[in-house]
């Protein structure tokens, strides 16, 4: 048995920064982990994180663990054990782990528990087929040992884990064919979800999968639309052909050993589950094991740190008596600041069921954008969803964007004082902002878009633009490539100026051709054949290809045609005609002309 | 646009394109098409797309006859497929006073060598068992009546006769006839001046207004007609549909879309092109009691579009007596497009022979109204 003060178990985010802090108090630490090297899940995370500078914010997860990691091995207090998987935990604050096929036994005077979270599962027809995975599973796979599972992926869930793993993947090269929600709105960040939405991947609400087909692997799934009672509603069900299928519907705290410590808990299914029950400061009904991250409750890395800082300071503080009282209430008050956003509701009305109080601050506002300015290169922030997260704020070198006092609340930026520089664009983990310039008088946007796929175009490479949602635009020539060490690049590209509020991606161009009337699914070939065999009348086209002419009434694709129409016959988009808008706006059926609504 | 045409035709629609296709494989040379808007821009783009022979006039039925028997081959003779589709119409009656007029027409539609029977309800109910007959007492049946697109029509000659030389002027509006001494010496267009002896009014909806130009009170006036299309099921709805008796018609295109029309009870006068909520009002009930099945399907867009119209509801297809050359198509009344093949192959012999040889029109003749009008009884 050897004796420590401390031992710390699992070095996700809240254990690293625990371990650490508890080290640099001179507190004697024990840090074990299952795993062959410490990091938890930020190793394996290739985007970048949301938050403050102060909690590394705009750093991509595996960066941010290899901070932490310097910050503990740079450390003679702390002791490192990989490769330890915890087996129990015996009376005394007895740790008792697995190392190397022989059983270890440790002392803590105390103990901090951030074992984290697993993956929920989903029962559904073949769950047990080989290609169903859970999303941390195929992160694993692909980000730490470099094994790709498949090539054409389905993800269940649209939590912020959902998005990014969609991110992920077409980044590594996979498709992903879609991600269906149960629910009738996209459950992570909006800026999450759209990154993959202008990458084409369609995030079907209300939607759930009814079975996964194959034989000995996954060779498809059936989805289906569901009723608000999440039953699948006949008729509505069809089939993806994908071989891999994730499984993303949130996470549930591993809390067996803080059981074991006698830790009591509790299910406050806002909270993630079945929780232990702690205090303010992380202490649970044990007075000498505390937790921090997602084992307290499921959030992210910048709220588990923030928490591993708190129980750590307070061990500290009770085992050698200093005085870090203010330190501790600094560290909540920033805790409280971060769950002050919309997106932490749960969370704050969890925390009040366990009878923490959510401390009164700022709350976050939208903020009222500033007088734009026409024609002047700056950035364009796409970031309306109260999310905490200032990186754009803190990165600007002339201090053009204003988020205020509450992280939460929405960027503005300042065009008078905006440079151009593009450093926001390079910063911001939502890949939300974006540069342009418009010129009004030939009709042309320059617009930069931030880019983190291989292979990067380069100067003068022929593109599509593509829309918000991932749908064709219009052609471009790529101007200008400005690479980034951190590998968020800016890719420029001039548009018709009528594009300048939609075009959000630069994609090479494929082999197959874009639909662009997906009512009448009429493609790009088809449209520009047909305006090569000598149709340059946008009417006379509509009325051959019939692009424009479904239900929509070519609200999603009108301007793109009169696009592609510019820059074949090198007429402005201003100067072609629209056509006649005619009644029905929206489809109406035949049924609500039989009565009259206002004849009561 | 060339400064000297043998020919000018004034009207890009179907009427139009068609003189000019017909013309063009006479090998007539220099025929200049004026169109003020783009190709199917005006009457041709927005009717129904019907192609009915069923007539009460023998020379309707004669001109759709022949009409059916060129638009049987128009992919190959023109080139395009047009969603040309021989699914028949069916007429219904709802009185024993109007299936007695049943009878005699199809008497004298039969003589003209037209097939077409009387069918009773349970004859219809077999066909189409979809349909609520309620007081329906019988009605006819045409199967080589049919149906097809008519936007694509149009432009698909205006690409052939491009391809045959023709100079088609599209957004080129005509501004005047410059006729001396009672004869046509040139045309006058916003985009310029055009030497001819020959014009022709095709003008659809403006026939009279082109009339005007050179002094003619061309007998024909328009009316707005209403007209919508609904989104595309599968295909169910093989003919077109009419009653006159609760004003429609409707038809279910290739595409799989609904398209239906009626006469308003007041039709707008000119070439007023807006459209009503009544006219939704009014179909609605009338469809969906006798097609059940559309209690549900969409409306995706209504629009109009104006009927020329003649006295008698047939065409006027004549040379004017007192300009040499200047020849007129026009007060088709609803039905222009059925019959520009037919009508074109006449006009275009009436140009280059100086009388129709296929078949004889010269009783669509102007003269006609001066004696007692016997109009074409079933337009919708």
């Amino acid at each position: 048995m050897k004796f420590y003060e401390t031992i710390v178990i699992g070095s996700g985010p809240a254990g690293m920064v625990g371990a650490t802090i508890l080290g640099q108090h001179g507190v004697k630490t024990l840090l074990l982990d299952e795993n062959d090297f410490i990091g938890g899940q930020l190793v394996k995370q290739t985007h970048k994180f949301f938050g403050d500078h102060a909690h590394y914010a705009s750093l991509r997860g595996f960066e941010i663990a290899q901070k932490l990691q310097d910050g503990i091995s740079s450390n003679s207090n702390v002791e490192v054990e990989n490769a330890a998987t915890v087996m129990g935990i015996y009376p005394n604050n007895t740790v008792t782990y697995i190392q190397n096929g022989k059983k270890c036994k440790a002392y803590g005077k105390k103990l901090l528990i951030t074992t984290g979270a697993m993956e929920k599962q989903l029962p559904f027809v073949n769950s047990d087929l080989p290609g169903v995975y859970g999303a941390g599973a195929i992160q694993t796979l692909m980000n730490e040992y470099g094994i790709m599972p498949g090539s054409r992926f389905m993800i269940i869930g649209s939590g912020n884990i959902g998005l990014i793993l969609a991110y992920q993947l077409i980044q590594a090269g996979a498709k992903v064919r879609a991600i269906v929600e149960a629910l009738g709105k996209i459950g992570g960040y909006a800026v999450h979800a759209n990154k993959i939405k202008r990458l084409g991947v369609p995030i079907l609400l209300n939607h759930t999968i009814v079975k996964a087909i194959g034989d000995k692997s996954v060779s498809g799934a059936v989805i289906a639309e569901i009723d608000d009672k999440f039953k699948p509603i006949t008729g509505t069900e069809r089939e993806l052909v994908v071989d891999t299928i994730a499984i993303s519907v949130g996470l549930t705290p591993l809390t067996e050993l803080s059981e074991q410590a006698g830790c009591k808990v509790e299910f406050i299914p806002e909270l993630g589950g079945y929780v232990p029950i702690r205090n303010e400061r992380m202490k649970t009904t044990n007075p000498d094991v505390f937790i921090a991250g997602d084992l307290a409750s499921i959030e992210e890395a910048t709220t588990a740190m923030i928490e591993g800082k708190i129980a750590s300071l307070e061990m500290v503080q009770e085992l050698t008596g200093k005085d870090l009282e203010k330190e501790i209430e600094n560290e909540i008050t920033i805790l409280a600041l971060f769950r002050s956003g919309p997106k932490s509701v749960k969370i704050r009305s969890g925390l009040e069921k366990m009878g923490i109080k959510n401390l009164a601050i700022s709350k976050p506002r939208i903020n009222e954008p500033k007088e734009d300015i026409v024609g002047k290169l700056r950035a364009v922030l796409e970031c309306d969803e109260e999310i905490p997260c200032n990186s754009c704020e803190v990165s600007c070198p002339f201090g053009a964007i204003y988020i205020g006092e509450n992280l939460n609340s929405t960027p503005v930026l300042d065009p008078d004082k905006c440079t151009g520089c593009g450093t926001c664009v390079n910063a911001c983990p939502g890949l939300a902002i974006f540069m342009l310039k418009e010129d009004v008088e030939n009709r042309m946007a320059l617009v930069g878009i931030p880019y983190e796929l291989l292979p990067l175009p380069v100067k003068g490479q022929k593109m599509w633009a593509m829309n918000k949602n991932g749908d064709y635009v219009c052609d471009v020539t790529v101007e200008r490539v400005v690479k980034y060490p951190n590998k968020t690049h800016l890719v420029y590209a001039k548009i018709p100026i009528e594009f300048s509020q939609s075009v959000r991606h630069f994609s090479f161009i494929k082999k197959e051709s874009p639909i662009i009337c997906r009512c009448e699914e009429v493609t790009l070939d088809e449209i520009e054949n047909t305006i090569d065999s000598g149709i340059t009348d946008f009417e006379e086209l509509k009325r051959l290809t019939r692009v424009t002419m479904g239900p929509c009434g070519g609200k999603n694709c009108k301007l793109v045609v009169l696009g592609i129409l510019s820059r074949k016959t090198g007429v402005s988009i201003s100067n072609l005609s629209q056509g006649t808008s005619r009644p029905p706006v929206k489809p109406v059926e035949f049924s609500a002309f039989l009565k009259c609504g206002d004849d009561k | 646009m060339i400064s000297n045409a043998s020919v000018v035709i004034i009207g890009g629609g179907i009427i139009g394109t068609s003189i000019a296709f017909n013309l063009a494989k006479l090998g007539v040379k220099d025929i200049s098409v004026f169109e003020k808007s783009y190709i199917s821009s005006g009457s041709t783009g927005r009717c129904g797309g019907g192609i009915r022979q069923q007539w009460t006039s023998p020379m309707n039925v004669r001109l759709a006859m022949r009409s059916v028997e060129l638009f049987r081959r128009f992919r190959e003779d023109i080139g395009m497929d047009i969603e040309y589709h021989e699914g028949g119409y069916l007429l219904l009656a709802y009185s024993d006073e109007e299936m007695g007029e049943f009878e005699s027409n199809v008497k004298m539609q039969n003589q003209e060598g037209l097939s077409v029977q009387l069918v009773s309800p349970g004859e219809i109910k077999e066909k189409f068992p979809f349909m609520n007959l309620e007081r329906v007492v019988g009605g006819t049946w045409c199967p080589s009546d049919s149906h097809a697109n008519p936007q694509i029509a149009n432009i698909a000659y205006a690409i052939a006769i491009k391809r045959m030389g023709v100079d088609l002027n599209t957004h080129t509006a005509v501004d005047g006839i410059d006729i001396q001494n009672g004869e046509i010496v040139g045309v006058q267009t916003d985009k310029g001046y055009v030497k001819t002896n020959t014009v022709i009014n095709a003008a659809g909806g403006f026939s009279h207004e082109v009339g005007l130009m050179a002094n003619m009170d061309i007998p024909t006036h328009s009316e707005r007609h209403q007209i919508l299309v609904t989104e595309s099921i599968n295909h169910v709805l093989e003919p077109m549909v009419i009653s006159f008796k609760k004003n429609y018609y409707v038809r279910q295109t290739m595409h799989g879309s609904f398209v239906m029309g009626q006469s308003d009870k007041k039709p707008a006068q000119g070439n007023d092109l807006g459209h009503s909520v009544e006219f939704l009002e009014e179909m609605a009930p009338k469809m969906v009691h006798d097609f059940p099945f559309m209690t549900h399907l969409h409306i995706v867009r209504q629009w109009s579009g104006a009927y020329n119209i003649s006295p008698d509801a047939q065409p006027i297809i004549d040379t004017a007596e007192s300009i040499s050359r200047y020849i007129f198509a026009v007060g088709f009344s609803g039905h222009g497009f059925m019959l520009a093949p037919a009508a074109g192959e006449a006009v275009a012999e009436m140009v280059v022979y100086g009388r129709s040889k296929t078949m004889d029109v010269s009783n669509l003749n102007m003269r006609r109204f001066k004696r007692q009008i016997k109009s074409e009884k079933n337009v919708v």
